[in-house]
């Protein structure tokens, strides 16, 4: 008698496959590489088996079955090269495409359909139908962000079941039945989710396409390139997607630790600040209150003069958007060469900080039994992707509690509970550890927390020391620390350097700072696009916006990942290399020609980074 | 424009007698449709607040069945039954007899705002007499052209049924767990249906 396992064999096309019990026969045909096409079926979502193209033939049952939907049983004998599933793939085929448009001439998904693909691969080759075709409305906009063309729709359900399953917000539905059935949302309001995006992805036709990408491009023509969201400190995986050398789009590249595969609206449709659509003016100098364009070694030139006569008065501020080879160079640029401790990358506020805020990996929060979200929708608003991880979490029985009182949170784990997180925005941060203190002396179990920064490398600005009392590698400095941003006015400061690295977080003076900049002697800016700073500066650095460069940002739960250039803008010279540049106009001497050979020094400097790299580790300070 | 406390009321009531929301999304809609004569979208979002479920749900749910209007009709409805039993006894013929009568088509509504007419409706289960026709939720049977006539004349003079057509009453409105577990259904199906005594 056979042993009872929670494994099944069964043979797929004569080759036998063992596959955990309740794995469906698509996923065991796929383990042996063989593909069984497919439109509703989704990796990510229940199976509906509404499209019937994954019909294949299973011994013993009488009809045809959607592998999609079939759990594996032992002994099974499944077969998905025969006539009959290829004469049922042809019908189905013929069947979605009796209403199809076929307008893939001006289709945006065309090139990277699969109801285009498989049409191809598994179709019958012409239609034997005569008549009228449905019509529907096209290029209905279903928000600012989506148009739904309601032809080329196949009620694969795919959408419908995102917002269902993935984000819960349940905002699109079918409406109608039978053959009059579209998608649509209640009473045509415009949909409201930040996670529409995704349904242009998911969507197996080019039902759903995003405004923004619309007749930009055929997919053959892009350029792909693997990168990071410069959105949020979550630090989901894009892929930056250009055409003759133009972002055409930012697209998910699937990140299972990190972004699950999906993106939030807020970080895909951000690319327009980072496109490089006309020059944004050469480098510099104030002359006679006048900026004049000058050439960069004149520019570097003079930014050093003025900064070495500042000296330890000078101040700098570095985007929490900049990569940390820039931040790591910046701060030896303050500490070292100018032998300043003036070093800030917070906008307003001031966020302590320290290691133990990346306790809790993003992906640990779906193995937790109870979360506690505090400030509930301001910590989703900074992390928007977030929620998707925490709706899934809850799916599968992890109990998220969303509460804005420490005491809520308290009160809501109970006692028994054994993996516990703790989420909160940085402004929350005190909060979350008084929470998560009073917690571990509640429960059993463990207590972590993570703590929401602000912006993709707010992370690394903190572990690199862009702050003034804490040097790389949290480095205490003992006696010799400096005044933060907020008290720089009062500082005694002669000299400013902002390093504006990116449009999505820039400096953002108040208006008392802007006030302070117009009485300085010194305000040097280093920007990819001319902001309101450019008025008040003495130097103008242009740099480039992260699609043109490479290096590394560290998310908010310590992971260290690559961004790879996308865009060329070689006569704009790279961030580090202005740095390098105003650094070695002082005499400092580095030797950097790559963001690689940066990224070695830092490593040496913070050792928790040398684990993390080159791969997309985590940094972990722990294990120091 | 927001429903009455007595719709509301019901809704509410409807809520509480299925162990899911969702299932009161239909005798919702028909309290809705029965205060305002259609399903408004006003209607559909209220009875999703009221359900607490997405109101797109409530559409899905609305837009799927044809006994749901969704613009405002006439007095009457005049529903013909055309599927096949219906049609083997001339329903089709029937039908095209009431429009030409009417002086509307399929679907449109009299220009005195008496009487809506339409065919879009599956078996009626009353095979047995027809050709037939639904009345606002009652049936007629084994129709003629001249009991067609009758049955116009009568509407074009009759006021709107009331407002709600007649529910059995043995429902309570918060079962029991054991008046659940043995559901009292009344003879004749919760469906309204009066028979003609003169067949
Ligand atoms: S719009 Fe796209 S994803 Fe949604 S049901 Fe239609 S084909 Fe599927
Ligand atoms: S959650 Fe943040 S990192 Fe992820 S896509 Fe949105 S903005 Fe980008
Ligand atoms: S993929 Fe199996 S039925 Fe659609």
């Amino acid at each position: 008698m056979a042993v009872a396992t929670d494994q099944v064999t069964l043979q797929v096309d004569g080759v036998s496959v063992t596959v955990p019990k309740g794995t469906l026969i698509l996923d065991a045909a796929k383990k042996l590489g063989i593909d069984i096409p497919i439109f509703c079926s989704h990796p990510k979502m229940e199976p509906v088996a509404v499209c019937r193209m994954c019909l294949i033939e299973v011994e013993k049952m009488p009809k045809l079955q959607p592998a999609c939907a079939i759990p594996v049983a032992e002994g099974m004998v499944v077969r998905t090269l025969t006539d009959k599933v290829k004469q049922y793939q042809q019908g189905v085929l013929e069947f979605l495409l009796i209403n199809h448009p076929l307008d893939c001439p001006i289709c945006d998904k065309g090139g990277e359909c699969p109801l285009q693909d498989q049409t191809f691969q598994y179709g019958p080759g012409a239609s034997r139908y005569d008549f009228q075709k449905a019509h529907f409305d096209k290029a209905v906009p279903l928000s600012d962000k989506i148009v739904l063309d309601r032809e080329r729709c196949i009620l694969c359900w795919r959408c419908t079941r995102f917002t269902e399953e993935i984000s819960g917000e349940r905002e699109l539905a079918l409406i109608k039945r039978g053959v009059h059935t579209i998608i649509g949302t209640f009473n045509d309001e415009p949909a409201q989710s930040v996670y529409q995006g995704n349904w242009t992805e998911i969507c197996p036709v080019g039902a759903l396409t995003s405004r923004q990408y619309r007749f930009i491009s055929r997919p053959w023509d892009l350029d792909r390139t693997p990168s990071v969201c410069p959105g949020c400190a979550m630090g989901c995986n894009i892929q930056i997607d250009s055409r003759h050398n133009k972002i055409g789009r930012f697209q998910s590249r699937e990140n299972l630790e990190v972004d699950d595969g999906w993106l939030c609206d807020q970080g895909r449709y951000s690319f327009p600040y980072f496109q490089r659509d006309q020059e944004f003016g050469s480098p510099s100098i104030r002359r006679d209150g006048q900026l004049a364009a000058v050439s960069y070694p004149e520019a570097v030139a003079e930014a050093a003069a003025r900064l070495q006569r500042a000296g330890s008065s000078a101040a700098g501020w570095a985007s929490p958007g900049a990569t940390n080879e820039e931040l790591f160079l910046f701060q030896r640029l303050f500490r070292e060469t100018l032998k300043s401790p003036h070093l800030d990358h917070r906008q307003q506020g001031i966020h302590e900080t320290d290691p133990e805020d990346i306790g809790l990996p993003i992906a640990d929060i779906e193995r937790c039994d109870h979360v506690v979200v505090l400030g509930g929708q301001e910590v989703i608003d900074a992390a928007p992707v977030l929620h998707l991880r925490l709706h899934k979490s809850q799916r599968h029985g992890v109990a998220v509690h969303r509460v804005d009182e420490v005491k809520a949170g308290l009160a809501a784990v109970p006692a028994e509970a054994t993996v516990v997180g703790v989420l909160a925005t940085a402004a929350r941060r005190a909060d979350a550890i008084t929470l998560q203190n009073q917690l571990v002396s509640k429960v059993k179990g463990s207590v972590r927390r993570l703590i929401v920064v602000r912006g993709p490398n707010g992370r690394g600005a903190k572990d690199l020391g862009i702050l003034p009392h804490l040097g790389p590698g949290y480095a205490v400095l003992n006696g010799r620390a400096g005044r933060p941003r907020a008290e720089w006015p009062k500082a005694g400061i002669r000299a400013l350097y902002i390093y504006d690295a990116s449009p999505l977080q820039e400096f953002g003076a108040t208006e008392a700072e802007l006030d302070w900049l117009r009485s300085l002697d010194t305000v040097i800016v280093q920007r990819f696009k001319p902001s309101v700073l450019d008025e008040y500066a003495h130097v103008v650095l242009p740099g480039r916006a992260f699609p043109e460069k490479d290096g590394t940002m560290t998310s908010m739960e310590g992971r260290v990942q690559r961004i790879a250039t996308g865009i060329d803008a070689a006569h704009v010279w790279d961030d580090w290399r202005i740095l390098q540049a105003v650094a070695n106009a002082m005499g400092a001497g580095w030797p950097y020609r790559t963001s690689e050979s940066i990224f070695a020094d830092l490593a040496k400097a913070v050792p928790a980074y040398a684990a993390a790299a080159p791969a997309q580790g985590r940094v972990l300070w722990g294990e120091r | 424009m927001s429903l009455s406390q007595a719709t509301v009321e019901k809704i509410q009531d409807y809520a509480r007698r299925y162990p899911s929301a969702q299932s009161a999304i239909l005798p919702a809609l028909w309290a809705v449709q029965h205060e305002v004569g259609y399903v408004t979208s006003d209607g559909m979002r209220e009875v999703a607040q009221h359900l607490g479920l997405p109101a797109s749900l409530v559409e899905a749910t609305s837009s799927f069945y044809s006994m749901y209007l969704t613009r405002p009709e006439g007095r009457h409805d005049a529903v013909m039954c055309v599927n096949v039993a219906c049609a083997l006894r001339g329903a089709e013929e029937l039908f095209a007899y009431c429009e030409q009568r009417l002086g509307i088509r399929d679907g449109q509504t009299t220009s005195d705002g008496a009487i809506t007419l339409r065919s879009t409706i599956e078996c009626l289960g009353a095979c047995g007499g027809a050709p037939m026709m639904q009345i606002d939720h009652r049936f007629e049977e084994d129709l003629t052209p001249e009991r067609v006539n009758a049955i116009f004349e009568r509407l074009r003079t009759e006021p709107a049924p009331s407002p709600e057509p007649p529910r059995p009453a043995a429902v309570p409105p918060t079962p029991t767990p054991a008046a659940k577990a043995a559901p009292k259904r009344p003879a004749g199906g919760s469906r309204p249906r009066e028979k003609k005594a003169d067949t």
